[in-house]
């Protein structure tokens, strides 16, 4: 194809979105509507997962040990724990700490209690935390077969339904942004469709006129796909904003709730250029391909 | 040149549109094709611009043997062949040049041939001063002219007008004729479809009359045109 044809298809494209700017209007509302959903969904799940996985790395079993060891046998022991293959990390937190800790979380009258008690009840433990919360009752019991271990208490349940809510999160979540992108597509296919048959006579004419299918394809291609490039342009904006807005609540407003790991939240920052990437490829690649599969409906004269 | 073997065409709703038509129309013939509604004009010129295929025989049309001739291969077809329509069928968002040129862009022509043939070809149709104006600011006769520089533009071996008379006050369809036949005289194939009678009287010429699907006469006849001179 020469140069000046070429410049001459890129430059109808771009006209015919002006001249078909209602029919624009409507692929650039669809196509920045479907972005939203999905890309919304998506940034909900990725979070959602990050804090699910946020409360997961907090967990951690409680490994008593037995009164009146020494230091040495102590640290075998952590040895002997680190050396599993679940185990992330292991910190020892002495009976004197476990101490000052609680009587810090009691009010003044509640401390009184404890005045005049001669001895720290409270035993030495260790805090271990684990690389996969699904096997953390088969980490708990490997722990309590170990020399010098009292017992070993660990959040297994809440484990079970954590691992639970992530599954059931996954699917629906996979469900829902599925179902959307197919909805999207269906949409989009039908308003190109719309736009594509308000021109079926300028079609019909190049095809009397000899013009080959890939010649009435291009101008169609490339508005297109400069309506999806817009259009995720402006899908990302609004992302950003809402996003920002939601994270700023969480992050400001909403401190209380960091045990729940809602403080775990990606800043939109460190997603910006993979969000970025994402929208204006597939903005692009539906404006383009949902014009072009509409136009080739008109072509066969 | 356009030669028809042994055609018939039946539609998939069992209706006969041709029988067995036999015709061959040379390089450089002028001919009026005439009929009533239904009888088969319609179907012949879809055959000719391969809209649909022949259930029987073949189409030759300007050295294609339309029966072999593959879907890719119709565009280079359609580029041998200059259609004017009875609804004229111009782009309304174009001007009477892009109109024009559009047919030479589609088929990748250099933009400095573009430049000078668009020109001259409007000028034979005698727009010169309406080439910035769009179809809907002309009249029909005028736009009618518009599609014969389209049709044109490509320099064509054969015209096809489809009743191109029709949509335009009587008085110009002469006009429209005479430039068909100036076509004509230049070298180019013209198959005119019609029914106005008058008109055909008035130029004379190769009359072919096609009636339920059958050529029913097919000869030369002379126009009164040519007693008045």
């Amino acid at each position: 194809m020469r140069a000046s044809s070429a410049k001459y298809l890129v430059g109808q494209g771009m006209k015919s979105i002006w001249r078909n700017r209602m029919m624009s209007f409507a692929s650039f509302c669809i196509i920045l509507v479907s972005l939203l959903m999905v890309g919304v969904s998506v940034l909900v799940t990725i979070n959602l997962n990050r804090i699910i996985s946020g409360i997961e790395d907090q967990s951690e079993a409680a490994v008593t040990i037995k009164d009146g060891i020494d230091e040495k046998s102590r640290n075998a022991l952590k040895d002997q724990i680190e050396g599993l293959p679940n185990v992330a990390s292991v910190t020892f937190y002495s009976k004197d700490e476990a101490w000052e800790n609680m009587k810090s979380d009691m009010s003044d009258e509640q401390q009184d209690l404890f005045r005049y008690a001669d001895e720290n009840p409270l035993p030495d433990t260790f805090r271990v935390t684990v690389k996969d919360i699904k096997l953390m009752s088969d980490t708990s019991m490997q722990i309590e077969t170990f020399d010098n271990v009292d017992s070993v208490k660990s959040p297994t349940q809440f484990a079970d339904v954590l691992v639970s809510i992530k599954n059931i999160l996954s699917v629906i979540m996979t469900a829902v942004i599925f179902a959307l992108i197919v909805v999207c597509l269906i949409i989009i296919s039908n308003t190109t469709r719309a736009s594509v048959f308000a021109r079926r006579k300028e079609i019909n004419i190049m095809k009397y006129v000899g013009a080959t299918n890939t010649f009435i394809r291009i101008p169609f291609f490339i508005e297109g796909m400069i309506v999806g490039i817009i259009a995720a342009a402006a899908a990302l904006l609004l992302t950003q904003f809402a996003y920002e807005s939601v994270y700023n609540i969480f992050k400001n407003d909403m401190k209380l709730w960091s045990v729940l790991g809602v403080d775990n939240l990606y800043p939109f920052k460190k997603m910006f250029l993979k969000v970025t990437v994402s929208y204006l490829v597939s903005g692009a690649f539906i404006g383009a391909v949902g014009t072009s599969i509409s136009a080739g409906k008109h072509l066969k004269v | 040149m356009v030669e028809f073997k042994d055609v018939s065409v039946t539609y998939s709703s069992g209706v006969d549109a041709l029988n067995n038509v036999n015709l061959k129309i040379n390089d450089g013939d002028f001919a009026f094709v005439v009929g009533s509604s239904g009888a088969g004009k319609s179907t012949l010129i879809k055959l000719i611009l391969k809209e649909i295929n022949a259930t029987e025989g073949t189409v030759l049309v300007n050295g294609f043997n339309l029966k072999k001739l593959r879907r890719s291969k119709v565009p280079a077809l359609r580029r041998t062949i200059g259609v004017v329509f009875q609804d004229f069928r111009l782009i309304p968002t174009m001007t009477v040049y892009e109109n024009v040129a559009f047919v030479l862009r589609v088929i990748d022509a250099p933009a400095k041939y573009i430049r000078s043939r668009v020109p001259y070809v409007i000028s034979l149709v005698g727009l010169e001063d309406k080439a910035k104006n769009y179809p809907t600011e002309l009249s029909g006769g005028e736009q009618q002219r518009v599609a014969l520089a389209r049709a044109l533009v490509n320099d064509p071996q054969l015209i096809i007008a489809d009743e191109p008379t029709g949509n335009i006050d009587p008085a110009l369809s002469y006009e429209i004729v005479d430039l068909l036949k100036s076509i004509n005289e230049c070298g180019t194939t013209v198959l005119m479809v019609t029914h106005e009678h008058d008109l055909v009287r008035y130029f004379g010429g190769r009359i072919i009359n096609i009636n339920k699907g059958s050529i029913a006469f097919d000869e030369m006849i002379g126009g009164s045109r040519d007693n008045e001179s």
